[in-house]
């Protein structure tokens, strides 16, 4: 690799001019791409690594400044005019985008538009463009590539609008292809389809790819060599294998070990390694400091009075550290043992029995006679479960598997239409509405979206204390003080009680939102999806805070995610559910390992493991999760099972097979137990 | 619909008896003339009537004039459909023109322009814009007449000059507003990720605003405007009576002033079947717009 990279980015910098002041997205991003290489950029939200992919394709809001250079075979891209650029987008550069339902055309057919790319760029007539379509189409696996031209994007579901997005990249046959978070939002089942594709790329385009992501484990799966953002500056480049096996950047060895890995052997021994405090967000344009020096274990005075520069250390790796000869695995802290709970017996708190829920209504043609022409959704199918006191019950699905659905119904947000839940043995009533207060007290909630879940006209403060002195019996007073002992529990200053909401960072308004679950001293508390919005390095500070509140109180959490890493680590049992019906259910390391129900199998195999050495296991589902309108005449899962045995499974619902080692764990399936076990091992 | 219209006249003080009579008439005289003219009987019994004749496209006899009210609508709606089709005709191409020079140069001199005179336009009742045009344009200049009187067995097509006031008065407010709308939709439009994912396919602006940009931003745009039909006609209705314009909406106001129950049951009975017809037109043109919406094949 000695002749010029296709693409060099040198101190890059990008600021904006908004009403609200100046912000400086991208300070010093450097990093290279060469011909036939995959170069991942991995970073936190806001560390600038999405505005520096639109910056290479030239395309920033007038209102901002750019410095440094982007040159493309030569050419510096930023000074090039609207003419050269048009002529280099689309045909030199293509980009797959993040959320390929909003980045389609909604009223235009799909094969027109990945047409518009070929007539722009390439001189072809009508026949061999129609032809040319069909080809991207077959090139990007799409079934059925001559009709599908012919739908529009609402007809497609997400991984195959995202296949489309593809074939329109790989029309003109770019140089660089940048693909920015093209799989985050998607199901981990179609994600591992997308990555799967991306890796099929790299043999068969001779093009320098850019790929943007913030998970390691996605990283791990595609690139060749990794720059490591934080910041807005380049931390660290360096080939995929020495990053994850030797990272040069504390922060970069930070990162790396506050991932929850994903499933292997055994139970989690040692605790998650957090990384304190936020992203740097300072807008000031000039700084002399390591912008990571407040959260660095290594930090001296140097770093705080001279900022390090990105400097070689070996002939493939850079770094921005003065230190990085003393990053070492125990840089975070040595492991921190976790106490095992495996064999601890516990009473159960909450007992589910046989819940059932319909969304919709039955409607005929004619009011009361002639067919169904609409049928309730049946989102969850007989579930049972319980949950002991001091533990977590995992639940892992893909999107419309009923996961939330579940969750609402524990907490009495709807109204299950069948089924019991019984708290500590007495009977509780399905909607929160009738609970009483010591059961509404005992059922507390944290959401997915702590932006969205907070009052933004409150201040912390009310928010709070309203619980407190609804719920504890407190009066102002008392209840002012718990809540600034509660936010000290969750690791925020008490000055934040007088702050709104929008004064937080998204990690910090998650902390309030647990501050306010568990003001009211909860049995359990129901978390779906809390972490999911989070950065890696939050989430592991999110996910000690629950862990630490756990063993002080000895609450149980329902814990709701899709992150299979997550869950693991998590999780005393885990449930998988499929399309409303329990696919397996039993003891963490039991679920997560052989045998497993063949939809557990899958979600195992699909789920990106951070280490550059994992071999990708082949099995995946295509699709999506059926909308259950009618009780299944077979199997639930059969229309997308990789294992089905024959007419059997469409024919009989399956057995509830109990593993002989733990009797606790069951799996729903034909296929017997031990031949799982072979097909699996 | 009909049942709101009739109850609500129902409770409307007066009748046309008292008022066709005028002060001095006596309480017997009244009588026989509201037996006459069938306003004793009960009203459920007035509406059914008045409903069966109304479906089957009788509209009854005015209380005035000896017109059938069949014959007044016939005369008048003609007149203003015309008026309605001009106003359209002008305002719609060129405001959604302008909406969309405007959307694609936010916040430049031209938009700003635009924006603030929409606003000024929107905020004018029609009745005022309707008088200033008119001391300028037929008052002080003369070019067009004032009123639009028509003599008996004339048509708008012997003097088409008494369109042209009422035509610009309804044009002012319906531009300003659709203008708006186009304007806000195509900025909306313009900063969504598939725009975003044309401009980066490398095509050229013009093409990234008529292909992509303009379906999208009109869709919403159009189905605002056919929803608004109703909106214009009350606006319609104010112009007509200042320019004393022979259409549907002064005959409205006539049959308020005459208390002619019947006449504004039924010419608002008329005003309410066009308002739901453009309602459906605007669903249908929705539907054939945006994919999304369409059902079957």
């Amino acid at each position: 690799m000695n002749k010029e990279p296709l693409l060099k980015v040198e101190d890059l910098s990008v600021t904006f001019f908004t009403p609200r002041g100046t912000v400086t997205a991208v300070r010093e991003a450097s990093f290279e791409v060469s011909r036939g290489e995959v170069l991942g950029i991995v970073g936190e939200s806001g560390c600038g690594k999405s505005t520096s992919a639109f910056a290479v394709m030239g395309y920033l809001p007038t209102t901002a400044e750019t410095g440094g250079s982007i040159s493309f075979e030569g050419k510096d891209i930023s000074s090039m005019s609207a003419e050269d650029l048009r002529e280099l987008r689309g045909n030199r550069i293509a980009m797959v985008y993040q959320d390929p339902t909003t980045s389609l055309n909604p009223s235009m057919k799909i094969g027109l538009q990945v047409q518009e790319v070929i007539s722009e760029h390439l001189n072809l007539d009508q026949s061999a463009r129609n032809k040319k379509v069909v080809e991207l189409f077959e090139s990007v696996g799409l079934a059925d590539a001559e009709q599908v031209g012919d739908r529009y994007p609402h007809e497609l579901s997400g991984g195959m609008q995202q296949r489309v997005m593809i074939a329109m990249a790989l029309a003109c046959d770019p140089d660089l292809l940048i693909m920015d978070e093209p799989t985050t939002g998607l199901d981990v089942t179609t994600e591992a389809t997308i990555l799967d594709l991306v890796a099929s790329l790299k043999e068969r385009v001779n093009a320098g790819i850019l790929y943007v992501t913030h998970n390691l484990g996605v990283i791990a799966r595609v690139a060749d060599r990794v720059a490591v953002m934080y910041a807005g500056q380049t931390v660290e480049q360096s080939t995929v294998t020495d990053l994850f096996a030797s990272p040069k950047h504390p922060y970069t060895s930070g990162l790396l070990s506050c991932v929850p890995k994903p499933p292997g052997d055994g139970e989690v021994s040692s605790r998650l390694k957090r990384i304190p405090g936020f992203v740097y967000s300072s807008q000031e344009s000039e700084v002399n400091s390591c912008l990571f020096a407040e959260r660095c274990p290594l930090a001296d005075s140097k770093c705080t009075t001279s900022a390090p520069a990105l400097e070689f250390i070996e002939e493939t790796s850079q770094v921005r550290c003065f230190h990085s000869d003393k990053v070492e695995p125990d840089t975070w802290g040595g492991a921190e043992e976790r106490i095992s709970r495996k064999d601890v017996n516990s009473p159960t708190v909450l007992t589910g029995t046989g819940i059932t829920h319909e969304y919709g209504k039955r409607r005929k043609k004619y009011m009361a006679f002639g067919p169904d022409i609409d049928l309730p959704v049946r989102a969850l199918n007989q579930i049972d479960f319980q949950m002991p006191q001091g533990k977590t019950l995992g639940i892992v699905g893909e999107s419309g598997s009923g996961k939330s659905t579940l969750a609402r119904a524990v907490v009495g947000l709807i109204k299950a239409q069948d089924g019991s839940l019984q708290l500590n043995g007495n009977e509780l009533d399905k909607t929160v509405e009738n609970r009483s207060n010591e059961d509404k007290s005992a059922i507390q909630m944290v959401f997915q979206n702590p932006t969205a879940s907070l009052n933004p006209k409150l201040k912390i403060k009310k928010t709070l204390i309203r619980s407190l002195m609804r719920f504890s019996k407190l009066n102002k007073q008392e209840s002012e003080e718990r809540a600034a002992s509660l936010m000290e529990e969750v690791g925020l200053d008490p000055s934040y009680l007088e702050r709104l909401p929008s004064e937080l960072s998204g990690g910090e308004q998650q902390r309030v939102a647990i501050a306010g679950a568990f003001a009211t001293n909860p049995e359990i508390v129901v978390a779906d999806e809390a972490v999911s919005a989070l950065d890696v390095s939050v989430q592991a500070q999110v996910l000690g805070l629950l862990e630490d509140r756990q063993q002080e109180l000895g609450n149980s959490y329902l814990f709701i995610t899709h992150d299979l890493g997550v869950v693991r680590y998590i999780s005393d049992d885990i449930m998988v559910v499929y399309a409303g019906h329990i696919a397996e259910y039993g003891p963490s390391e039991g679920v997560l390992n052989s045998p497993s129900h063949p939809y557990t199998e899958a979600l195992l195999s699909a789920a990106p493991i951070p280490d550059p050495y994992a071999k990708p296991n082949p099995l995946r589902l295509e699709g999506a999760v059926p909308t259950m309108r009618e009780e299944f005449t077979g199997c639930f899962f059969a229309s997308r099972c990789p294992r089905k045995l024959g007419p059997i499974c469409d024919t009989e619902a399956p057995p509830i097979q109990k593993i002989s080692t733990n009797e606790n764990h069951v799996i729903n399936c034909h296929i017997p137990v031990e031949d799982l076990e072979k097909i699996q091992s | 619909m009909s049942v709101a219209i009739f109850t609500a006249t129902e409770f409307l003080p007066g009748d046309a008896a008292s008022l066709l009579l005028g002060q001095q008439a006596t309480e017997s005289n009244l009588k026989n003339l509201r037996h006459n003219m069938g306003l004793d009987r009960h009203p459920v019994e007035r509406y059914s009537i008045w409903i069966k004749n109304a479906v089957q496209g009788d509209l009854g006899m005015a209380a005035r004039g000896g017109a059938t009210i069949n014959s007044m609508v016939k005369s008048r709606l003609p007149n203003s459909a015309l008026l309605a089709a001009a106003a359209f005709l002008i305002a719609v191409p060129t405001s959604l023109f302008a909406g969309v020079l405007a959307g694609t140069r936010p916040d430049t001199k031209l938009d700003r322009i635009l924006s603030i005179g929409s606003l000024l336009a929107i905020s004018i009742p029609e009745f005022i814009i309707g008088v200033i045009l008119m001391m300028v344009f037929a008052t002080k200049l003369g070019w067009f007449p004032s009123s639009s009187i028509m003599l008996p067995g004339e048509s708008i097509w012997s003097s088409p000059k008494i369109l042209v006031l009422p035509t610009i008065t309804i044009t002012g407010a319906l531009f300003a507003y659709i203008l708006r709308m186009a304007r806000a939709n195509v900025i909306e439009v313009m900063e969504s990720n598939y725009v975003r994912t044309a401009i980066l396919k490398g095509i050229s602006m013009r093409q990234v605003v008529f292909k992509h940009v303009l379906p999208n931003a009109l869709i919403p745009t159009i189905t605002v405007i056919a929803n608004n039909v109703g909106w214009m006609f009350g606006g319609i209705i104010v112009v007509e009576f200042v320019f004393a314009y022979p259409g549907i909406g002064s005959l409205l106001i006539m049959a308020i002033d005459t208390r002619d129950m019947r006449l504004l049951q039924s010419t608002a009975l008329v005003i309410a079947a066009i308002y739901a017809f453009a309602n459906l037109a605007a669903d249908l043109v929705y539907g054939l717009l945006n994919p999304r919406v369409r059902v079957g094949q």
